[in-house]
């Protein structure tokens, strides 16, 4: 006769499960906790509470910059590898290229390779031939880094496309340019959306390439954490970093509600 | 048939030509590591200075023992978790999935914030070991190798748990169910037959665990503090603060084939492991 799992095996898994997950997310409480703390030090569990920490970033100059800084550089990322990686998917999921494996793996080489080499040799290219590092500079650092997710979602997407409506549709007299934007592109939608919002919360919470290409007018909202946190900081770094975790969060949910987490996390 | 050619150029050039800013700035930083510093002649004194200077053998030694120690850890934490996460019922998965994947989201400077505080002079953890009468009071546990290795393989536990997850979902319950008809114990089941069948993910979850760790910056130099230098730290020093630029070059150079010794076999597992 087979034994079942036996309860005090099934009982220490759970509470196995249950401490793996509280080491998980600690951080993520306590920085929450933290921001919601009416001491001026930062404490925790908190004393008190006070909405006074979220008042103050929202009224600081530094973080607000930081925070445009970040968002405008987010969203011009966003667009451009959403377009670029459509292509790149669609002409990969083709196969008809010359080498289509090998241009495969490297369009995804950036997500492998450790980011502080490409970080660093950025910034020394970027140094040697233009000068001083710009906005620009950040722009392709981050599309870069972004590009293998759109690629990868989209390609998912369309493994799993019918090949032959583009077909129907050329047969039916459409251009290639008509068969593009009106079949392949809706095919490629759930794929491109769920890689953009990827793109999105990878550019807005990157650290390494912006702290390479950082100087005190470049300056992202990670990069404004992180110098505080060299610091001295106080628990606005908290509030700041809970309306991070929110943004992530957000997002999480976007991309469920658009591809289903299960397809993503499988 | 040449138009069909021409539309797939068309539509990959742009991301041909964004990869390019990929690979363009690495084939600097390879030209610049063994290139004389003024002259430009081609130099290996980098690299000498880098193996032979015991300060810098140090660090490169504390990075590879803290990522041995982290992917460790992360393989003992998440074998079990996988485990776990395979036998329950596909929605609990899923929510066990997202808790897990979801520190990994968020930013590195927040996460790293957060340890800073459990971590330090009155945190919390360092309050409950003195409650507990293990230290004294004014305990902290920043800027110290063990602060590194729990903030890092916190973030890379999901990498491990995912890797190993994918090889169990694989397994065929009934060899479990087999050996315990043949009076097995459960757990002699799981030393048994699980865990030779489940190798394949650990070993491929401890490669790229092992890579992630090693060029680790933030959460290292934040935890570790000045005292106790990775090797990325070390790289960041000399590209940002000493103006190195060379030397720094080097270093990138020593963590790109370091990596690219680790990821190779960890690319042929996981091709052999999806067929």
């Amino acid at each position: 006769m087979v034994r079942g799992v036996p309860a005090s095996v099934r009982a220490a898994a759970w509470i196995f499960v249950i401490l793996t997950l509280v080491f998980v997310l600690a951080p993520l409480i306590v920085v929450a906790g933290v921001s919601v703390s009416e001491s001026q030090f930062i404490v925790f569990p908190p004393q008190g509470f006070s909405l006074r920490w979220y008042e103050a970033i929202l009224s600081s100059s530094t973080y607000l910059a930081a925070a445009w800084t970040s968002l405008k550089l987010a969203v011009l990322v966003t667009s451009t590898v959403t377009g670029v990686g459509a292509g790149a998917a669609v002409a990969l999921h083709r196969r008809r290229l010359p080498l289509s494996e090998l241009l495969g793996a490297l369009f995804l080489s950036p997500l492998i390779l450790p980011t502080i080499i490409f970080a660093i040799g950025l910034l020394m290219l970027w140094s040697a031939t233009f000068g001083p590092v710009s906005f620009m500079a950040l722009w392709i650092g981050h599309s870069v880094i972004a590009l293998p997710y759109v690629v990868r979602t989209t390609l998912a997407v369309l493994a799993d496309s019918d090949p032959f409506l583009e077909e129907a549709a050329r047969t039916m007299g459409a251009s290639r340019w008509q068969a593009l934007v009106h079949v392949i592109l809706p095919q490629c939608a759930p794929g491109l959306a769920a890689g953009a919002f990827f793109a999105f919360n990878i550019s807005f919470d990157e650290a390494i390439v912006a702290l390479f290409l950082r100087t005190p007018s470049l300056v992202t909202l990670p990069i404004q954490i992180y110098n505080q946190l060299e610091f001295s900081p106080d628990p606005s770094v908290a509030a700041v970093s809970t309306l991070m975790i929110a943004l992530t969060v957000v997002l999480i949910v976007a991309i469920d509600r658009l591809l289903g987490i299960q397809r993503v996390a499988a | 048939m040449r138009t069909d050619r021409a539309e797939d150029v068309a539509l990959a050039a742009p991301g041909v030509i964004l990869l390019l800013a990929f690979f363009l700035p690495i084939a600097q930083m390879l030209v610049l590591s063994v290139a004389h510093e003024p002259s430009g002649r081609l130099s290996a004194e980098h690299f000498v200075r880098f193996l032979t200077d015991p300060y810098f053998a140090g660090v490169a030694w504390r990075t590879v023992r803290l990522s041995l120690a982290i992917t460790l850890i992360a393989a003992a934490i998440g074998f079990p978790l996988a485990y776990i996460m395979a036998r329950v019922s596909p929605t609990l998965r899923l929510w066990l999935i997202i808790l897990v994947v979801l520190p990994l989201m968020t930013s590195v400077v927040v996460r790293t914030f957060g340890w800073m505080v459990l971590l330090g002079r009155g945190g919390l953890i360092p309050f409950t070991l003195w409650k507990m009468g293990f230290v004294g009071r004014n305990f902290t546990l920043m800027q110290t190798e063990a602060a590194v290795i729990v903030g890092m393989t916190q973030v890379l536990l999901p990498f491990m748990t995912l890797s190993i997850l994918g090889v169990v979902m694989k397994i065929d319950p009934r060899l479990e169910e087999a050996a315990r008809t043949m009076g097995c114990g459960f757990l002699a089941s799981l030393r048994t037959v699980v865990l030779p069948l489940a190798m394949p993910g650990i070993v491929a979850g401890s490669l790229l665990v092992f890579t992630l760790s090693v060029s680790s910056f933030i959460t290292p130099s934040l935890l570790g503090g000045v005292r106790l230098p990775v090797l990325a730290g070390s790289i960041y020093e000399a590209a940002t603060k000493t103006l190195e630029w060379h030397f720094a070059a080097a270093q990138s150079v020593v963590l790109l084939l370091g990596v690219l010794a680790v990821l190779v076999p960890y690319i042929r597992l996981t091709r052999r492991a999806h067929g």
